[in-house]
Protein backbone atom coordinates (compact mmCIF):
# COMPACT_ATOMS: atom_id res chain seq x y z
CA UNK A 1 0.00 0.00 0.00
CA UNK A 2 2.79 2.35 1.01
CA UNK A 3 4.78 1.44 -2.07
CA UNK A 4 1.77 2.11 -4.24
CA UNK A 5 1.24 5.49 -2.64
CA UNK A 6 4.90 6.42 -3.02
CA UNK A 7 4.85 5.33 -6.65
CA UNK A 8 1.82 7.46 -7.37
CA UNK A 9 3.33 10.51 -5.69
CA UNK A 10 6.72 10.03 -7.35
CA UNK A 11 4.99 9.72 -10.72
CA UNK A 12 3.00 12.88 -10.15
CA UNK A 13 6.08 14.79 -9.09
CA UNK A 14 8.09 13.59 -12.07
CA UNK A 15 5.26 14.46 -14.44
CA UNK A 16 4.92 17.90 -12.93
CA UNK A 17 8.60 18.59 -13.36
CA UNK A 18 8.63 17.16 -16.86
CA UNK A 19 5.64 19.12 -18.08
CA UNK A 20 6.30 22.33 -16.25
CA UNK A 21 5.55 25.14 -18.66
CA UNK A 22 5.89 28.01 -16.28
CA UNK A 23 7.26 31.32 -17.38
CA UNK A 24 9.22 31.40 -14.12
CA UNK A 25 11.07 28.16 -14.58
CA UNK A 26 14.27 29.34 -16.23
CA UNK A 27 14.99 32.69 -14.67
CA UNK A 28 18.52 31.82 -13.65
CA UNK A 29 18.08 32.48 -9.94
CA UNK A 30 19.65 29.99 -7.58
CA UNK A 31 18.46 31.51 -4.35
CA UNK A 32 15.29 31.07 -2.37
CA UNK A 33 12.61 33.12 -4.13
CA UNK A 34 10.73 35.64 -2.08
CA UNK A 35 7.47 33.94 -1.12
CA UNK A 36 5.38 36.81 -2.41
CA UNK A 37 1.79 35.95 -2.91
CA UNK A 38 -0.79 37.84 -4.85
CA UNK A 39 1.23 38.87 -7.89
CA UNK A 40 -0.14 41.81 -9.72
CA UNK A 41 -2.47 41.06 -12.60
CA UNK A 42 -0.70 40.48 -15.89
CA UNK A 43 -1.00 43.37 -18.33
CA UNK A 44 -3.17 42.57 -21.31
CA UNK A 45 -0.23 42.81 -23.71
CA UNK A 46 1.80 40.36 -21.64
CA UNK A 47 -0.86 37.70 -21.30
CA UNK A 48 -0.09 34.27 -22.67
CA UNK A 49 -2.76 31.79 -23.70
CA UNK A 50 -3.72 29.02 -21.35
CA UNK A 51 -1.94 25.75 -22.06
CA UNK A 52 -4.17 22.89 -23.18
CA UNK A 53 -5.39 20.54 -20.49
CA UNK A 54 -3.14 21.80 -17.73
CA UNK A 55 -3.75 23.40 -14.37
CA UNK A 56 -0.33 22.48 -12.99
CA UNK A 57 1.48 25.08 -10.94
CA UNK A 58 1.54 27.01 -7.71
CA UNK A 59 -1.63 29.06 -7.39
CA UNK A 60 -2.55 31.80 -4.95
CA UNK A 61 -5.87 33.29 -4.20
CA UNK A 62 -5.68 36.88 -5.40
CA UNK A 63 -8.25 38.75 -3.43
CA UNK A 64 -10.71 36.88 -1.29
CA UNK A 65 -8.45 36.01 1.62
CA UNK A 66 -9.27 32.71 3.19
CA UNK A 67 -13.04 33.07 3.24
CA UNK A 68 -12.97 33.56 6.99
CA UNK A 69 -16.49 34.95 6.90
CA UNK A 70 -17.83 31.90 5.16
CA UNK A 71 -18.09 30.57 1.65
CA UNK A 72 -16.85 33.29 -0.67
CA UNK A 73 -19.99 33.96 -2.70
CA UNK A 74 -22.23 33.94 0.36
CA UNK A 75 -20.45 35.29 3.45
CA UNK A 76 -22.24 34.47 6.68
CA UNK A 77 -23.20 38.07 7.46
CA UNK A 78 -26.79 37.56 8.58
CA UNK A 79 -28.26 38.88 5.34
CA UNK A 80 -31.12 36.73 4.06
CA UNK A 81 -29.72 36.66 0.53
CA UNK A 82 -26.59 34.95 1.83
CA UNK A 83 -28.40 32.32 3.86
CA UNK A 84 -27.93 28.87 2.26
CA UNK A 85 -31.16 27.04 1.35
CA UNK A 86 -31.19 24.90 4.47
CA UNK A 87 -33.45 21.93 5.01
CA UNK A 88 -34.95 21.86 8.53
CA UNK A 89 -32.25 19.38 9.51
CA UNK A 90 -29.55 21.55 7.95
CA UNK A 91 -30.74 24.59 9.87
CA UNK A 92 -30.89 22.60 13.10
CA UNK A 93 -27.32 21.48 12.55
CA UNK A 94 -26.17 25.00 11.78
CA UNK A 95 -27.67 26.27 15.03
CA UNK A 96 -25.81 23.59 16.97
CA UNK A 97 -22.46 24.75 15.61
CA UNK A 98 -20.58 27.37 17.61
CA UNK A 99 -18.22 29.01 15.17
CA UNK A 100 -15.32 31.41 15.61
CA UNK A 101 -16.27 33.38 12.53
CA UNK A 102 -19.43 34.80 11.03
CA UNK A 103 -22.06 37.22 12.30
CA UNK A 104 -23.00 34.97 15.21
CA UNK A 105 -19.46 33.95 16.15
CA UNK A 106 -18.52 32.99 19.69
CA UNK A 107 -15.28 33.47 21.61
CA UNK A 108 -12.51 30.86 21.58
CA UNK A 109 -13.66 29.25 24.81
CA UNK A 110 -17.13 28.47 23.51
CA UNK A 111 -16.58 27.14 20.04
CA UNK A 112 -17.11 23.56 18.87
CA UNK A 113 -15.31 23.83 15.56
CA UNK A 114 -13.62 20.49 14.77
CA UNK A 115 -10.71 22.45 13.28
CA UNK A 116 -9.78 23.70 16.72
CA UNK A 117 -9.18 20.10 17.77
CA UNK A 118 -6.92 19.80 14.74
CA UNK A 119 -9.34 17.49 12.99
CA UNK A 120 -8.86 17.42 9.21
CA UNK A 121 -11.12 19.95 7.53
CA UNK A 122 -12.25 17.53 4.85
CA UNK A 123 -13.64 18.40 1.48
CA UNK A 124 -15.14 20.85 0.63
CA UNK A 125 -13.90 22.86 3.62
CA UNK A 126 -10.29 22.75 2.43
CA UNK A 127 -11.56 24.75 -0.54
CA UNK A 128 -12.75 27.39 1.89
CA UNK A 129 -9.72 27.74 4.08
CA UNK A 130 -6.35 29.39 3.59
CA UNK A 131 -6.34 28.93 -0.13
CA UNK A 132 -2.99 28.44 -1.66
CA UNK A 133 -2.55 25.27 -3.66
CA UNK A 134 0.15 23.50 -5.57
CA UNK A 135 -1.13 21.38 -8.43
CA UNK A 136 0.82 18.48 -9.89
CA UNK A 137 -0.55 16.86 -12.96
CA UNK A 138 0.21 13.48 -14.48
CA UNK A 139 -1.19 11.35 -17.25
CA UNK A 140 -3.95 9.82 -15.14
CA UNK A 141 -4.50 12.22 -12.32
CA UNK A 142 -4.21 15.67 -10.86
CA UNK A 143 -2.89 16.13 -7.33
CA UNK A 144 -3.82 19.19 -5.31
CA UNK A 145 -1.62 20.05 -2.34
CA UNK A 146 -3.35 22.37 0.11
CA UNK A 147 -1.36 24.89 2.08
CA UNK A 148 -3.23 24.43 5.34
CA UNK A 149 -2.04 21.44 7.33
CA UNK A 150 -0.21 20.14 4.23
CA UNK A 151 -3.12 18.04 3.04
CA UNK A 152 -3.50 16.63 -0.46
CA UNK A 153 -6.10 15.05 -2.71
CA UNK A 154 -6.11 13.14 -5.96
CA UNK A 155 -8.47 13.79 -8.86
CA UNK A 156 -8.54 10.92 -11.32
CA UNK A 157 -8.67 12.07 -14.95
CA UNK A 158 -8.46 8.68 -16.67
CA UNK A 159 -12.18 8.47 -17.44
CA UNK A 160 -13.03 6.22 -14.53
CA UNK A 161 -16.63 6.71 -13.41
CA UNK A 162 -17.68 8.56 -10.30
CA UNK A 163 -18.36 6.01 -7.52
CA UNK A 164 -21.97 5.39 -6.58
CA UNK A 165 -22.81 7.21 -3.38
CA UNK A 166 -24.12 4.98 -0.58
CA UNK A 167 -25.18 5.74 2.96
CA UNK A 168 -21.84 5.94 4.76
CA UNK A 169 -19.57 5.20 1.84
CA UNK A 170 -19.41 4.56 -1.88
CA UNK A 171 -19.69 1.60 -4.22
CA UNK A 172 -16.85 0.91 -6.63
CA UNK A 173 -16.98 -2.12 -8.93
CA UNK A 174 -19.70 -3.60 -6.73
CA UNK A 175 -17.67 -3.29 -3.54
CA UNK A 176 -18.21 -1.01 -0.58
CA UNK A 177 -15.51 1.61 0.10
CA UNK A 178 -15.51 3.71 3.22
CA UNK A 179 -16.09 7.44 3.18
CA UNK A 180 -13.00 9.60 3.54
CA UNK A 181 -11.90 13.15 4.27
CA UNK A 182 -11.27 14.12 0.63
CA UNK A 183 -13.92 11.84 -0.83
CA UNK A 184 -13.51 10.28 -4.27
CA UNK A 185 -12.86 12.69 -7.13
CA UNK A 186 -12.95 12.22 -10.88
CA UNK A 187 -12.22 14.91 -13.42
CA UNK A 188 -12.99 15.45 -17.05
CA UNK A 189 -11.74 18.08 -19.48
CA UNK A 190 -14.89 19.64 -20.87
CA UNK A 191 -12.89 21.85 -23.22
CA UNK A 192 -9.22 22.67 -23.78
CA UNK A 193 -8.88 24.71 -20.63
CA UNK A 194 -11.63 23.63 -18.23
CA UNK A 195 -11.44 20.67 -15.91
CA UNK A 196 -14.71 19.68 -14.28
CA UNK A 197 -14.37 17.63 -11.13
CA UNK A 198 -17.04 15.59 -9.37
CA UNK A 199 -16.61 14.38 -5.80
CA UNK A 200 -18.67 12.11 -3.54
CA UNK A 201 -17.98 9.91 -0.53
CA UNK A 202 -16.90 12.61 1.93
CA UNK A 203 -17.18 12.57 5.72
CA UNK A 204 -20.46 12.86 7.64
CA UNK A 205 -21.87 15.98 9.23
CA UNK A 206 -20.72 15.14 12.74
CA UNK A 207 -17.08 15.25 11.57
CA UNK A 208 -16.84 18.19 9.19
CA UNK A 209 -18.17 21.68 8.55
CA UNK A 210 -18.59 23.46 5.25
CA UNK A 211 -16.83 26.64 6.31
CA UNK A 212 -15.41 28.66 9.20
CA UNK A 213 -18.80 30.00 10.18
CA UNK A 214 -20.26 26.65 11.16
CA UNK A 215 -22.35 25.95 8.11
CA UNK A 216 -22.99 22.22 7.92
CA UNK A 217 -22.29 19.73 5.14
CA UNK A 218 -23.12 16.03 5.02
CA UNK A 219 -21.69 12.88 3.50
CA UNK A 220 -24.51 12.94 0.94
CA UNK A 221 -23.01 15.96 -0.80
CA UNK A 222 -22.12 15.85 -4.48
CA UNK A 223 -19.47 18.47 -5.15
CA UNK A 224 -18.91 19.89 -8.61
CA UNK A 225 -15.82 21.99 -9.14
CA UNK A 226 -14.57 23.65 -12.30
CA UNK A 227 -10.99 24.75 -12.80
CA UNK A 228 -11.00 27.10 -15.76
CA UNK A 229 -7.61 28.29 -16.97
CA UNK A 230 -8.45 31.71 -18.35
CA UNK A 231 -4.92 32.43 -19.53
CA UNK A 232 -1.49 31.14 -18.61
CA UNK A 233 -1.41 33.03 -15.31
CA UNK A 234 -5.04 33.06 -14.27
CA UNK A 235 -7.43 30.33 -13.22
CA UNK A 236 -11.02 30.50 -12.04
CA UNK A 237 -12.07 27.90 -9.48
CA UNK A 238 -15.74 27.41 -8.78
CA UNK A 239 -17.71 25.05 -6.60
CA UNK A 240 -21.36 23.94 -6.49
CA UNK A 241 -22.78 21.81 -3.68
CA UNK A 242 -25.72 19.46 -4.05
CA UNK A 243 -26.48 18.04 -0.61
CA UNK A 244 -30.16 17.10 -0.27
CA UNK A 245 -29.69 16.23 3.38
CA UNK A 246 -28.60 19.77 4.28
CA UNK A 247 -29.81 22.01 1.45
CA UNK A 248 -33.09 22.10 -0.44
CA UNK A 249 -31.34 22.81 -3.75
CA UNK A 250 -27.82 23.02 -5.20
CA UNK A 251 -26.00 26.30 -4.63
CA UNK A 252 -22.74 27.85 -5.71
CA UNK A 253 -20.34 28.56 -2.89
CA UNK A 254 -17.35 30.10 -4.62
CA UNK A 255 -15.92 31.41 -7.85
CA UNK A 256 -12.39 32.42 -7.05
CA UNK A 257 -9.67 33.80 -9.26
CA UNK A 258 -6.30 32.21 -8.66
CA UNK A 259 -3.04 33.60 -9.96
CA UNK A 260 -0.04 31.55 -11.00
CA UNK A 261 3.00 31.99 -8.78
CA UNK A 262 6.69 31.30 -9.21
CA UNK A 263 6.79 27.48 -8.87
CA UNK A 264 10.12 27.63 -7.05
CA UNK A 265 8.56 29.49 -4.15
CA UNK A 266 8.60 27.58 -0.89
CA UNK A 267 5.18 28.65 0.30
CA UNK A 268 4.14 29.17 3.85
CA UNK A 269 2.65 26.01 5.28
CA UNK A 270 0.59 25.65 8.37
CA UNK A 271 0.17 22.78 10.74
CA UNK A 272 -2.41 22.50 13.44
CA UNK A 273 -0.74 21.65 16.73
CA UNK A 274 -2.97 20.59 19.64
CA UNK A 275 -0.22 21.62 22.06
CA UNK A 276 0.03 25.12 20.61
CA UNK A 277 -3.71 25.57 20.74
CA UNK A 278 -3.88 24.36 24.32
CA UNK A 279 -1.14 26.78 25.31
CA UNK A 280 -2.87 29.63 23.53
CA UNK A 281 -6.24 28.95 25.13
CA UNK A 282 -4.76 28.61 28.59
CA UNK A 283 -2.77 31.81 28.29
CA UNK A 284 -5.27 33.88 26.38
CA UNK A 285 -8.24 32.36 24.57
CA UNK A 286 -10.18 31.36 27.67
CA UNK A 287 -9.73 34.77 29.27
CA UNK A 288 -10.51 36.91 26.26
CA UNK A 289 -13.74 35.08 25.58
CA UNK A 290 -14.96 34.92 29.17
CA UNK A 291 -18.29 36.61 29.78
CA UNK B 1 -1.00 60.51 28.84
CA UNK B 2 -0.55 60.88 32.56
CA UNK B 3 1.93 59.17 34.80
CA UNK B 4 3.08 55.84 33.44
CA UNK B 5 -0.36 54.57 33.33
CA UNK B 6 -3.03 53.63 30.92
CA UNK B 7 -4.25 56.28 28.58
CA UNK B 8 -7.52 55.43 27.01
CA UNK B 9 -8.79 56.87 23.80
CA UNK B 10 -11.45 55.82 21.45
CA UNK B 11 -10.85 55.83 17.75
CA UNK B 12 -13.35 55.61 14.99
CA UNK B 13 -14.28 52.12 13.95
CA UNK B 14 -13.23 53.04 10.48
CA UNK B 15 -9.65 53.34 11.59
CA UNK B 16 -9.74 49.86 12.97
CA UNK B 17 -10.81 48.50 9.64
CA UNK B 18 -7.45 49.37 8.19
CA UNK B 19 -5.87 46.73 10.39
CA UNK B 20 -6.02 43.15 9.16
CA UNK B 21 -8.58 41.36 11.25
CA UNK B 22 -7.41 38.46 13.26
CA UNK B 23 -7.42 35.39 13.35
CA UNK B 24 -8.64 31.94 14.10
CA UNK B 25 -11.45 33.69 15.91
CA UNK B 26 -13.65 36.48 14.64
CA UNK B 27 -12.37 39.84 15.84
CA UNK B 28 -15.89 41.24 16.08
CA UNK B 29 -16.86 38.60 18.62
CA UNK B 30 -14.00 39.46 20.96
CA UNK B 31 -12.76 43.00 20.42
CA UNK B 32 -14.54 46.30 20.54
CA UNK B 33 -13.43 49.49 18.83
CA UNK B 34 -11.54 50.84 21.85
CA UNK B 35 -7.79 51.05 21.70
CA UNK B 36 -5.62 51.48 24.76
CA UNK B 37 -2.09 52.71 25.13
CA UNK B 38 -0.32 50.79 27.85
CA UNK B 39 3.05 51.51 29.41
CA UNK B 40 4.63 48.82 31.45
CA UNK B 41 7.25 46.17 32.04
CA UNK B 42 7.51 43.11 29.87
CA UNK B 43 6.93 39.90 31.75
CA UNK B 44 6.95 37.41 28.88
CA UNK B 45 6.92 37.21 25.09
CA UNK B 46 5.70 33.97 23.55
CA UNK B 47 6.76 33.68 19.91
CA UNK B 48 4.41 30.94 18.83
CA UNK B 49 1.60 29.77 16.62
CA UNK B 50 -1.25 30.28 16.31
CA UNK B 51 -0.57 33.69 17.89
CA UNK B 52 2.26 35.42 19.68
CA UNK B 53 1.45 36.57 23.20
CA UNK B 54 2.96 39.52 25.05
CA UNK B 55 2.53 39.76 28.80
CA UNK B 56 3.11 43.19 30.33
CA UNK B 57 2.82 44.36 33.94
CA UNK B 58 1.07 47.72 33.97
CA UNK B 59 0.85 49.82 37.11
CA UNK B 60 -2.48 51.55 37.58
CA UNK B 61 -3.18 54.95 39.13
CA UNK B 62 -4.00 53.18 42.36
CA UNK B 63 -0.53 51.70 42.39
CA UNK B 64 -1.75 48.20 41.70
CA UNK B 65 0.02 46.21 39.02
CA UNK B 66 -2.23 44.56 36.46
CA UNK B 67 -0.96 41.82 34.19
CA UNK B 68 -2.06 42.43 30.59
CA UNK B 69 -1.82 39.78 27.89
CA UNK B 70 -2.04 40.83 24.25
CA UNK B 71 -2.01 38.71 21.12
CA UNK B 72 -0.61 39.27 17.68
CA UNK B 73 -1.08 37.12 14.65
CA UNK B 74 1.30 34.25 13.88
CA UNK B 75 5.07 34.83 13.67
CA UNK B 76 5.13 34.51 9.90
CA UNK B 77 2.48 37.21 9.63
CA UNK B 78 3.91 39.74 12.06
CA UNK B 79 7.57 39.30 11.09
CA UNK B 80 7.21 41.69 8.12
CA UNK B 81 5.70 44.24 10.53
CA UNK B 82 8.91 44.27 12.51
CA UNK B 83 8.15 41.75 15.25
CA UNK B 84 10.94 39.33 16.09
CA UNK B 85 11.47 36.44 18.45
CA UNK B 86 13.64 38.69 20.60
CA UNK B 87 11.62 41.89 20.26
CA UNK B 88 10.70 41.81 23.95
CA UNK B 89 12.67 40.62 26.94
CA UNK B 90 11.51 40.35 30.55
CA UNK B 91 12.15 43.65 32.28
CA UNK B 92 11.95 45.80 29.13
CA UNK B 93 9.98 49.01 29.41
CA UNK B 94 7.52 49.20 26.54
CA UNK B 95 4.57 51.16 25.29
CA UNK B 96 1.99 49.16 23.40
CA UNK B 97 -1.26 49.95 21.65
CA UNK B 98 -3.90 47.27 21.94
CA UNK B 99 -7.47 46.81 20.83
CA UNK B 100 -9.25 46.09 24.08
CA UNK B 101 -11.26 42.92 24.68
CA UNK B 102 -15.01 43.42 24.78
CA UNK B 103 -15.25 41.75 28.16
CA UNK B 104 -12.91 44.44 29.52
CA UNK B 105 -10.48 41.95 30.93
CA UNK B 106 -6.80 42.93 30.63
CA UNK B 107 -6.52 41.40 27.19
CA UNK B 108 -6.23 42.90 23.75
CA UNK B 109 -4.99 42.61 20.25
CA UNK B 110 -1.50 44.02 20.00
CA UNK B 111 -1.41 46.58 17.21
CA UNK B 112 1.94 48.25 17.72
CA UNK B 113 4.71 48.70 20.24
CA UNK B 114 7.49 51.11 21.06
CA UNK B 115 10.43 49.12 22.37
CA UNK B 116 12.86 50.11 25.09
CA UNK B 117 15.29 51.57 22.54
CA UNK B 118 12.58 53.63 20.87
CA UNK B 119 12.08 51.30 17.93
CA UNK B 120 8.50 51.15 16.77
CA UNK B 121 7.03 47.93 15.42
CA UNK B 122 3.61 46.94 14.18
CA UNK B 123 0.86 49.12 12.82
CA UNK B 124 -0.94 51.69 14.91
CA UNK B 125 -4.56 52.44 14.01
CA UNK B 126 -4.83 54.48 10.86
CA UNK B 127 -1.36 53.63 9.62
CA UNK B 128 -2.54 50.82 7.42
CA UNK B 129 -0.98 47.44 7.00
CA UNK B 130 2.60 46.76 6.04
CA UNK B 131 3.71 43.39 4.84
CA UNK B 132 2.33 40.18 6.13
CA UNK B 133 -0.42 38.19 4.65
CA UNK B 134 -3.27 40.08 6.20
CA UNK B 135 -6.55 38.33 6.34
CA UNK B 136 -6.95 35.51 8.74
CA UNK B 137 -4.74 33.07 10.43
CA UNK B 138 -4.99 29.37 10.73
CA UNK B 139 -5.68 28.22 14.27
Amino acid sequence: MLNRFLSVMAGLLAAALLFSSSSFAQNGSKGWPDPKENRQPIAEKDKKPAPRHSIAGLWANTREGNQAKGAQLHPNDGKPENQPPYTPYGLQLYKSHKALEGFDAVGPAYNNDPRVKCEPLGLPRYNHYDLGIRVYQGENSVAILYQYDNRWRIIWTDERPLPKLLDGGVEINGDYHEQRWMGYSVGQWIDDTTLEVQTVGTMPEDRVWLDNTGRPISDQVHITETFRRMDNDTMEWSEVLDDPKIFTKPWQTMKITMRLQDPRVDILTRYCSPKEIETYNKAYGDSVSAK
Amino acid sequence: MRNKLIVLFVLAVGLMLSIPLSAHHGAAAIYGSQTLTLKGTVKAWLWSNPHCLLTVDVKGEDGKVVEWVAETQAPSTVYPMGFRKDSFKPGDQVTVIVQHAKNERPNGRLLSAVLADGTKIGNAPGEGGRGGRGGDEAY
